[in-house]
């Protein structure tokens, strides 16, 4: 049986970790609402380039010349690049985990393709580093203040490989934010790019040609994906840490529960015995 | 009659309003807009875009991205606003 102050010590250490974990929850909640928010002002702009792209596609790909975009080029994926967003810090549950255990999986599928990494995120690095593959980029510090033009550089890289022949197609694998209890894993394929189906398409009059706007939409929207990449996976790691925190709270206050339980149990133990050595020591002397 | 223009950088909605008159920088030269204009794509150039709405003029200071007009809705996703 454990003394009443080793009960009353592990109560105590186990307050103080539940008061972190509330803390951290409580953080996480704050910084899941600012990525929200975020996350919801930069949609107009990705909607109306959407469609704007998908116009000036249609109407370019009725031009003879249209299609030959290098960047919708599709050849055989025989070199790939990954680019994975994971968390910088952990403590989030199974967020890094399960985006990496996707990686992982994406490259074992792969494993005739040569694969590259472009890594942005502390625990991703950390994972690929100790494994043998090509990492030709690591970004730390990205995500805790979401710039456009950090997403922008990284794209820009992208597609100055893609454009000069380096690899055949770039994947983007990342967390999505759907709902804060389980963020969805997404693995997509970025270039060549995917034009988007235009609904029913707008007679224009275009200031510049439409192939030359194309030209100039494309890297535009590559940029923009890997922008929304960025800030769907912040907005989905504070949610998992939330949730992941969350659980720890109520875990920490089943084991007080326990341990109270234990605690006064001893404690009754103790009184009755003495009572018993008080009696029987009384029924002694008579 | 008015028409309604949007102004978005990719962060975030920097204006939605009714405008009687805007003036945009397009990459080749600056683009008067009244209501009614056609249907209209093109690139933007750097400069003062400026909005005018029932006299009252608001000037914002952009620097490339795309304008399209399409039924008395004009939408300027800029790359950047300043």
């Amino acid at each position: 049986m454990p003394s009443l102050i080793d009960i009353r010590r592990r109560v105590r250490s186990v307050k103080n970790t539940q008061q972190i974990t509330k803390a951290m929850k409580m953080v996480s909640a704050a910084k899941l609402r600012r990525a929200q928010d975020r996350a919801l002002a930069a949609r107009p702009y990705a909607t109306m380039l959407k469609q704007m792209l998908a116009n000036v596609a249609e109407a370019a790909s009725q031009n003879e010349d249209g299609s030959g975009h290098p960047l919708l080029a599709v050849r055989p994926e025989k070199r790939i690049l990954v680019v994975l967003i994971t968390a910088d810090s952990g403590l989030a549950g199974g967020f890094n985990a399960n985006i990496i255990k996707v990686a992982q999986k994406f490259a074992d599928q792969h494993r005739d393709a040569e694969l590259t990494f472009e890594l942005i995120g502390k625990k991703g690095i950390n994972y690929f580093r100790k494994r043998e593959v090509k990492i030709t980029g690591a970004h730390t510090d990205k995500l805790r203040n979401v710039k456009f033009e950090d997403a922008e550089a990284i794209a820009q890289s992208v597609i100055t490989r893609f454009e000069n022949d380096e690899v055949d197609a770039v994947y983007l694998i990342s967390n999505e934010f759907k709902t804060v209890m389980a963020p969805t894993l997404a693995q997509t394929r970025v270039l060549p790019i995917e034009v988007p189906k235009s609904s029913g398409s707008v007679d224009y009059i275009y200031e510049q040609k439409p192939e030359e706007l194309l030209g100039s939409l494309l890297p535009r929207y590559v940029k923009l994906l890997m922008y929304r990449a960025f800030l769907e996976s912040v907005a989905a790691e504070h949610g998992a840490r939330m949730a992941a925190m969350d659980a720890a709270t109520s875990n920490a206050s089943d084991v007080i529960d326990n341990l109270t339980l234990i605690m006064n149990r001893v404690r009754q133990a103790s009184i009755t015995r003495e009572i018993i050595e008080i009696v029987s020591g009384a029924a002694a002397l008579d | 009659m008015a028409f309604q223009i949007e102004i978005t950088t990719p962060e975030k909605l920097v204006a939605s309003k009714q405008a009687d008159y805007a003036e945009i920088p397009g990459k080749d030269g600056y683009l008067g807009i009244l209501t009614g204009h056609a249907a209209m794509l093109s690139e933007l150039g750097q400069g003062e875009l400026k909005v005018t709405t029932g006299g009252k003029t608001e000037s914002f200071t952009i620097a490339g991205g795309y304008l399209e007009v399409r039924d008395n809705q004009v939408r300027v996703l800029a790359d950047s606003v300043s």
